[in-house]
């Protein structure tokens, strides 16, 4: 071990290095890519690449506000309830008239913006547990998408639709939100002071109240700021669907979850891998397009997708070199 | 176990009769650390024998051998005259040795009765009027005045003590193991456990009793053994040997570590710190001042209110009193934003272990390091790496975990931290625990320097030789109070440990002397939720029913019923796993799954054998699914929401593996069996009720009840007190799949046909009954009948809506609102109401 007088690291580069995380789901996501280019060559062609990614794109915005809860050692199912509750708002408030968006999309905003305060003051202040308490606002944000749409799917009007599904240099403008938001959400965790803070406060709060750093602030910043993601999910899922459901929601809560576990954020905390979470997402839809492609069901690609996840947890939790030095004992210990 | 020249040591057959235990040679390395070299202690039968030594002397060490909680690296044991090779702590207890440690080991969602139920074998808890008055006996005897049905999570300090103490006591050990048991006692409760020493000595059991002070040990003990640096030091007489001799024995530890040298005198110093009667919890009265330019000792034996005044200091426990720093008056807020503190336990209050050096040294400092918006990067690295090498942190790079550093070297990182945020003033708690040689001086070093630099500095110890080689100024606490402040050349490891032990400064009476309330535990009982649920149900249904009389009939309770039924069976599977401290996602598409599997067997077209295959087939696919989802958690180290997720998304799949679409009608006189009704109750609601009345019986009860909480309640603990925790998880897991076949049966009727998309919804649907019925997301208390009630209120809600003519909104909100407000109203009632006992 050197001081670290005895080493000079020239360049500020050092935060920046890739972590075990996005290695494990690049390297996944090239390697499905390829895949999928040589068994079911029909999933990377034009049609289906454009018809997954915006729903890609959605997956990844609403999972790095997954990802956010999840730093802080929580877990958030409202997903579905304020999702959905988005939708709806901006289909149906909208009456059809572009004049109105900016209008409903505010009001959105507030309805999200709401769930979150209510999300992590309960969690962050009086203490409940995650579950129940996002378990609960989910049902509550369900009550604002019957009292807004009596539960009646109604279509969007045609400049969300342009915005959110139109093409802009022959990609679905979604995505350019969906990197948008990675990169604004990993430069304000990473690189500015509060996010810094942020993230300490998530790997041992214990810890953190001895640096002198306030963690119900943080947990409740959680859940706003997932909130603000669920939010530009929904409205993008709104403008991308021609009939939504009043259920819009309930596809994206367990696939989130995935998305932040494969992209190897820990359930316990800590350290957010938020750009390994975006490309889960993508591994996760473009999962789905190659078993399709390759003429499978439903079920094997349920059955392909959790056996992912079991993978991407195992490959964090197995203390795996203790498995491998069980299986292949080193020469002077098996000779006893 | 190593013996080493076995026939030296062995007890003189001449002296009659043997000890009681005999230990010679005893040697034991930590990581490298010596703990105890060729250490002997011989115990006469039916005698007291004190232990005594400083703090890190070995003696703890020394009786975790002694009961089996460690191996010694070398030597040899004998119990009663018979050689002992490899004492396991099950052996111990065989053998009649009983331990009461210093950290009780409670377990703190149970009830005192059930705390002794679960570690005491049954044998030590006969009596003529039951076992409750048994138990009720044996904390009389002690003088524990909790209450059998109390929470051991409410008690006191030394109502745990006590608990443990009793619990040691009633198996009438031949050795009891007493480390330091009158730490948090009150005076009549020393005086009483000094009563039952003596009583349990004359019917011939021999005691170990560990302590430091000299008061303790001329009052109750008949021979002394001192230790010192792990060797021992000496053997005597209580009668035949002086304070001053023992004292002489007890203290002149070598030090490896240099010191810097202390603060040159300075006539008219002005005053850096001042402390005046500062009292909190833990701590009482206690002032000193000190001058620009000192460092400041926290001395006293391990828990005398050492660790409260620090934190009192660095604003995190309120306190009453001044403090002033540099003349301004600081109050807990100021203290909070201006103070830095380097806790005790590095690991649990200090560190971020998974993040970097850069990360954990600069986490105090980023708005020095901040351009505009962002942290500047090269900044932020140029400053923390100036830091570690001005303490000499060795590590790879700035990037590397802390937790990959050793301890000289984390408590380094902590340092810079703390220096990095510019402090006003600096409290360290321990700050050379777990600290290499070299470390060490090195901290002195930097502790000297920042005190050089005007910065107050104060540091707590229980190495009494640190504080003497590093002090200008020792304050010594006993009990919360201060018993002595030296400044100095009086500051001398001699004086600090002198006026530490023998002070006899004893706490005030137990605060909480009376009882707890019949209702005040009721209250803060499991079946509180059980009580207000009934009536809101009751509520519920009369107000329906008032504005709809169509409510009450018949067909409407029926189908209420049945609903309940599916549910209610579903969330009793739930209600284990949250009992566990975890939970199952995956029991929603499990029952999906069950009533796919069952629409193979169960058609007109099938036979009864095909039938009972069928039924044996969804038991079989249960226990499977249970051991898969133990498995991940137990083996694999999963957490199980990551467990069950990837359950419920694999079981999703596997319905439609089975059925691409919905097909196979359940026979209409299957569905008949399962809604038959006996009277006016469906049969399947009356053995919901009767099988939640024997779950909530077997909770209470049996072993399996009691060993399903303990591991929810305390998993470390649990393992102390002799349960498998493995088994018991993977058994929870599996029980929960087997009521989820239940309800699964349920399902058949209410569904009627194998449908793969059905299901899912009860994943949620019964966390939110269990919830309801007042079980703990935690882990370790609950209840199934509140289970079962959370489950018909949930269902009734829904129907409600359609008797009230409410749309669906109303149903969301309800159910939301519902949720909320429960979990709110349960964790108030038990947060505030159940500490403040």
């Amino acid at each position: 071990m050197n001081t670290v007088a005895a080493l000079d690291e020239p360049t500020g580069r050092g935060g920046w290095r890739v972590s075990r995380g996005l290695l494990t789901v690049l390297s996944a996501c090239v390697a499905l890519f390829v895949a999928s280019a040589i068994f079911a060559s029909s999933s990377v062609t034009k049609g289906p690449l454009l018809g997954m990614l915006p729903y890609a794109s959605v997956l990844a915005i609403v999972s790095l506000g997954q990802t956010l809860v999840i730093q802080q050692g929580g877990i958030d199912l409202s997903v579905p309830g304020s999702v959905s509750a988005v939708v709806v708002i901006c289909t149906h408030e909208a009456q059809n008239q572009d004049s109105r968006l900016w209008w409903v999309v505010l009001l959105a905003l507030g309805v999200s913006i709401a769930a979150g305060v209510l999300n992590g003051v309960l969690i962050g202040r009086l203490g409940l547990n995650a579950i129940v308490a996002t378990l609960g606002t989910s049902s509550l944000m369900y009550t604002v998408v019957f009292g807004v749409s009596g539960g009646i799917p109604r279509s969007t009007t045609p400049l969300l639709a342009k915005i959110a599904s139109g093409l802009t240099l022959g990609i679905p403008r979604s995505v350019f939100f969906a990197v948008g938001a990675t990169v604004l959400t990993t430069v304000v965790v990473k690189r500015t002071a509060p996010g810094r803070r942020f993230e300490a406060t998530g790997a041992n709060p214990a810890a953190a109240v001895t640096a002198g750093l306030h963690v119900y602030r943080y947990r409740i910043g959680a859940y706003v700021w997932a909130q603000l993601h669920y939010w530009l999910g929904g409205v993008l899922l709104a403008g991308i669907l021609s009939q939504p459901t009043a259920f819009q929601g309930n596809a994206y809560l367990l696939p989130s979850v995935a998305a932040v576990v494969l992209g190897g954020t820990s359930l316990l905390g800590g350290r957010g891998n938020l750009v390994a979470t975006a490309l889960a997402a993508l591994f996760l839809e473009q999962l789905g397009q190659f078993v399709l492609a390759l003429g499978v069901t439903f079920a094997i690609r349920t059955l392909v997708e959790a056996a992912a996840l079991v993978v991407g947890v195992a490959l964090y939790t197995v203390d795996w070199r203790a498995v491998r030095a069980r299986l292949f004992p080193p020469q002077q210990t098996s000779s006893i | 176990m190593t013996l080493t020249d076995t026939h030296d040591h062995l007890p003189d057959e001449d002296a009659s009769p043997p000890s009681r235990l005999r230990m010679a040679g005893i040697s034991k390395h930590f990581l490298g650390v010596r703990a105890l070299v060729d250490v002997s202690l011989d115990v006469r039968p039916g005698e007291v024998h004190a232990l005594l030594g400083e703090n890190g002397a070995g003696k703890s060490t020394l009786m975790n051998i002694a009961s089996g909680a460690l191996l010694p690296d070398a030597g040899e044991l004998w119990f009663d005259g018979q050689p002992v090779d490899a004492l396991t702590p099950a052996a111990a207890a065989e053998l009649g040795i009983a331990t009461v440690h210093q950290h009780p080991a409670v377990l703190p969602d149970m009830t005192v009765l059930e705390n002794v139920l679960v570690s005491v074998p049954r044998s030590s808890l006969r009596s003529a009027r039951g076992r409750r008055a048994a138990v009720q006996a044996m904390l009389d005897d002690v003088g524990c005045t909790a209450h059998l049905e109390d929470r051991v999570d409410s008690l006191s300090v030394a109502k745990k003590h006590l608990l443990e103490l009793a619990k040691a006591l009633v198996v009438r050990p031949r050795l009891l193991i007493l480390d330091e048991p009158t730490a948090p006692l009150g005076h009549e409760s020393v005086l009483l456990l000094f009563e039952r020493i003596r009583r349990a000595v004359q019917s011939g059991a021999s005691v170990v009793y560990i302590t430091h002070r000299l008061a303790e040990v001329r009052e109750i003990a008949q021979r002394v053994t001192v230790l010192r640096d792990g060797k021992f030091r000496g053997e005597h007489l209580v009668g035949e040997v002086t304070d001053d001799e023992l004292l002489a024995l007890i203290v002149g530890r070598q030090l490896d570590s240099t010191f810097p040298p202390k603060r040159a005198a300075r006539p008219e110093a002005p005053l850096a710190l001042q402390v005046e009667a500062l009292s909190g919890p833990g701590f009482t009265d206690v002032s000193f001042a000190a001058e620009a330019g000192e460092i400041v000792g926290v001395a006293g034996i391990v828990g005398n209110g050492q660790t409260e005044l620090l934190r009192a200091l660095t604003g995190l426990a309120p306190f009453t009193g001044a403090v002033s720093i540099g003349g301004r008056a600081f109050g807990p807020r100021q203290l909070r934003a201006h103070s830095a503190y380097m806790p005790a336990d590095r690991h649990a209050d200090a560190l971020m272990m998974t993040l970097g050096v850069r990360e954990n040294a600069s986490v105090t400092a980023l708005s020095h390091v901040t351009d505009g918006l962002f942290v500047n990067r090269r900044r932020e690295i140029e400053t923390v790496r100036r830091e570690a090498q001005r303490l000499a942190v060795k590590t790879p790079s700035l990037e590397t975990p802390v937790s990959s550093l050793s301890g000289g070297n984390q408590q380094k990182v902590v340092m810079a931290r703390a220096l990095l945020s510019r402090p006003t003033v600096l409290l360290a708690d321990e700050p050379t625990q777990g600290v290499d040689v070299g470390a060490r001086s090195e901290i002195y070093k930097i502790l000297r320097e920042v005190s050089d630099s005007g910065v107050p500095v104060v540091v707590a110890s229980s190495d009494a030789k640190e504080l003497e080689g590093l002090c200008d100024r020792v304050v010594v606490l006993s009990r919360g109070h201060k018993v002595a402040e030296l400044s100095g050349e009086e500051v001398s490891e001699d004086a600090i440990v002198g006026a530490a032990i023998r002070a006899d400064a004893r706490r005030a009476a137990d605060a909480g002397r009376k009882r707890s309330s019949r209702l005040g535990r009721f209250v803060r009982g499991d079946y509180a939720p059980v009580a207000v649920l009934a009536a809101v149900i009751l509520a519920l249904g009369a107000y329906v029913n008032a504005r709809n009389h169509r409510y009450l009939q018949p067909y409407n309770l029926n189908s209420l019923m049945l609903l309940a039924a599916a549910l209610g069976f579903i969330a009793m599977g739930q209600t284990i796993c949250l009992l566990l401290g975890g939970i199952d996602l995956s029991v929603g598409p499990l029952s999906g799954v069950l009533v796919v599997i069952a629409s193979f067997f169960m058609t007109k077209q099938d036979s009864g054998a095909r039938i009972v295959l069928g039924v044996v087939l969804m038991v079989l696919w249960a226990v499977l699914i249970g051991m898969l989802n133990g498995s991940l958690i137990r083996f694999l180290r999963f957490t199980p929401v990551a467990a069950t997720l990837a359950t419920f998304i694999a079981l999703q799949g596997i319905a439609f593996v089975f059925r691409k679409v919905s097909g196979g009608y359940i026979a209409r006189p299957i569905t008949n069996v399962i809604t038959h009704k006996i009277g006016r109750f469906p049969a399947a609601f009356l053995i919901l009720v009767a099988l939640t009345v024997l779950m909530e019986l077997a909770l209470r009860r049996t072993r399996w009840g009691l060993a399903l909480r303990a591991v929810g309640s305390q998993e470390d603990a649990a393992r102390k007190v002799g349960i498998r925790v493995t088994r018991t998880v993977l058994a929870g897991y599996v029980a929960a799949s087997l009521f989820v076949v239940l309800g699964a049966v349920m399902l058949l009727a209410q569904i009627g046909v194998g449908d793969p998309a059905q299901g899912e919804g009860y994943t949620l649907a019964s966390v939110t009954a269990v919830v309801l019925g007042g079980t703990s997301l935690l882990g370790g208390r609950g209840t199934f009948v509140g289970t079962l009630l959370g489950a018909v209120l949930s269902v009734q809600v829904l129907n409600a809506t359609t008797f009230l003519e409410l749309s669906q909104t109303w149903v969301y909100f309800f159910q939301g609102a519902l949720v909320v407000a429960a979990a709110l109203i349960y964790s108030q009632v038990r947060g505030r109401l159940g500490r403040r006992v």
